[in-house]
């Protein structure tokens, strides 16, 4: 009796696990889509405003270092944020 | 969505897993609103302070504070709103 109790336990917590990853890894996708759409639309915007007939070495790099500034913005930007948030102000 | 989402059943769990999931559903919710707010504010206040061309993938000393400060005069003006709705209901 303890044992059957122990395994209906054991694969409850496994099914529970399951879904709660589940949850994460959909959220996290969700997370890393809105941020790639955010990422292209601006970077495009700043460093494409002409589009030739190819993307240039020049706009590839610019795309690259747009990328890496645009996230360190969203860090800065959520770390202001989340401080304000639990601020006792709001 | 997907084909596996059929795969967990919860009707057999336990009162207290289904309470467990419950409060880990609504943390998960809670998080995915503050994220949507981050991407929201770091798209418009990009727009406002990163007004020169890219030349590193760093901001730059005037680019960091001007963000912070668009993220930090956007609530201000929220809770200005706010407050600003509050007496105009008090007056009505």
């Amino acid at each position: 009796m303890d044992s059957f109790t122990n395994t209906l336990g054991v694969n409850q917590q496994s099914k529970k696990q399951a879904w709660m990853d589940k949850i994460r890894t959909e959220a996290a996708v969700e997370q890393a889509r809105a941020l790639i759409d955010k990422v292209t639309d601006n970077c495009f915007e700043k460093c494409v405003p002409k589009p030739g007939s190819t993307l240039t070495s020049g706009e590839t790099t610019c795309i690259n270092q747009c990328m890496e500034k645009y996230m360190s913005a969203w860090n800065t930007v959520s770390r202001k944020y989340i401080e304000r948030i639990q601020a006792k102000d709001i | 969505m997907d084909s596996s989402s059929g795969d967990i059943n919860l009707t057999d769990l336990s009162q207290n897993d289904k309470r467990e999931l419950q409060q880990f559903v609504s943390n998960e919710a809670q998080k995915a609103k503050i994220q949507s707010t981050v991407h929201y504010l770091t798209d418009m206040c990009w727009k406002r302070c990163i007004t020169s061309k890219i030349s590193s993938g760093q901001m730059d000393s005037y680019e960091r504070p001007c963000m912070e400060n668009c993220v930090e005069r956007y609530i201000d003006s929220q809770m200005t709103v706010l407050k600003h709705l509050e007496q105009m209901r008090g007056s009505i």
